[in-house]
């Protein structure tokens, strides 16, 4: 088959024409998008409070317990071995993959909506 | 619609007219619906496809840069809307073996009917690499423009020549095996 021949099988294709109602159908859709209401913001005045509590309690509560003398000072060389035998590398592959995917599927309802 | 009318229109949506939102649909309609059916071959889901593209389209207005044309920011909308859709669910396609009587040459071939042949050629386009089908595709219905073709893909005119040669060649391959 030639070039001149696939250009026109592909360049002489007629469009095609929508169906009557499609007009009309596509301003429905979009009058009911118009009036439909805003998708709910995510609270960040509400939850802001709440999450820096809590990131003081994760910092302050090991700062406070070494100061007490309640807990020995921390030792990365001797946390290792705890951390591995708790499957800590799996945990943090885990918790990569988790947010991986998280950020893939917000990349994709983006580009949907 | 010029360019002029084109921003106008955009405008008056912008502003809160949704009605004459329609002015778009009325001009697009036929162009989106239409380039849909090139990729799915499926009418209905060409309206389906087209009528989401409008929807985004309504969504995204205020994101075309007036200093490109309205049809070129539409159509590359479109389909990149298209290329995740039918990603997501891609279309019925005809086995290349059914597109075996296409034969060039032999007695076979030459009894195929001519309609039935242009159905054929469209059939093998279905089944090239996704960026190869996407150029010949985007280049034929745009009237074999390639700048056009460059801009509503979003690639260089130099890739889009290369990708439409190397689509013919697959294409005319697949059609002779």
């Amino acid at each position: 088959m030639r070039d001149e021949e696939i250009d026109r099988v592909l360049g002489g294709e007629p469009d095609l024409r929508p169906s009557p109602g499609f007009e009309a159908a596509v301003m429905e859709a979009v009058h009911r998008e118009a009036t439909a209401l805003p998708p709910i913001p995510f609270p960040w005045k509400r939850a802001c409070p709440a999450l820096a509590a809590a990131a003081l309690v994760l910092v302050g509560s090991p700062i406070l317990l070494v100061h007490s003398g309640a807990a020995a000072p921390l030792r990365f060389d001797a946390l290792l071995p705890a951390a591995e035998s708790l499957g800590a590398p799996w945990l943090a592959l885990a918790a990569a993959a988790t947010l991986g995917s998280l950020l893939l599927s917000r990349r994709f309802a983006a580009e949907r909506y | 619609m010029s360019h002029d009318e084109d921003r106008e229109t955009v405008r008056r949506v912008l502003a809160g007219d949704d009605d004459a939102f329609g002015r778009i649909v009325a001009r697009w309609q036929g162009p989106l619906v239409s380039l849909a059916y090139r990729f799915t071959r499926d009418s209905g889901r060409a309206e389906d496809l087209a009528q989401d593209a409008f929807l985004r389209a309504y969504r995204t207005l205020g994101s075309w840069r007036e200093d490109a044309a309205f049809s070129t920011w539409l159509f590359a909308l479109a389909l990149n809307l298209y290329r995740s859709e039918l990603r997501r669910i891609p279309p019925r396609t005809v086995s290349i073996e059914d597109v075996g009587e296409l034969r060039d040459g032999g007695a076979a071939a030459a009894a195929v009917d001519q309609s039935d042949r242009d159905r054929a050629v469209r059939a093998a386009v279905q089944v090239l690499p996704a960026k190869y089908r996407e150029a010949m595709i985007v280049f034929y219905f745009h009237r074999s423009d390639v700048a056009v073709t460059a801009r509503t893909l979003g690639i260089p005119e130099g890739t889009v020549k290369a990708r439409l040669h190397r689509g013919r060649e697959l294409l005319r391959r697949k059609l002779t095996r």
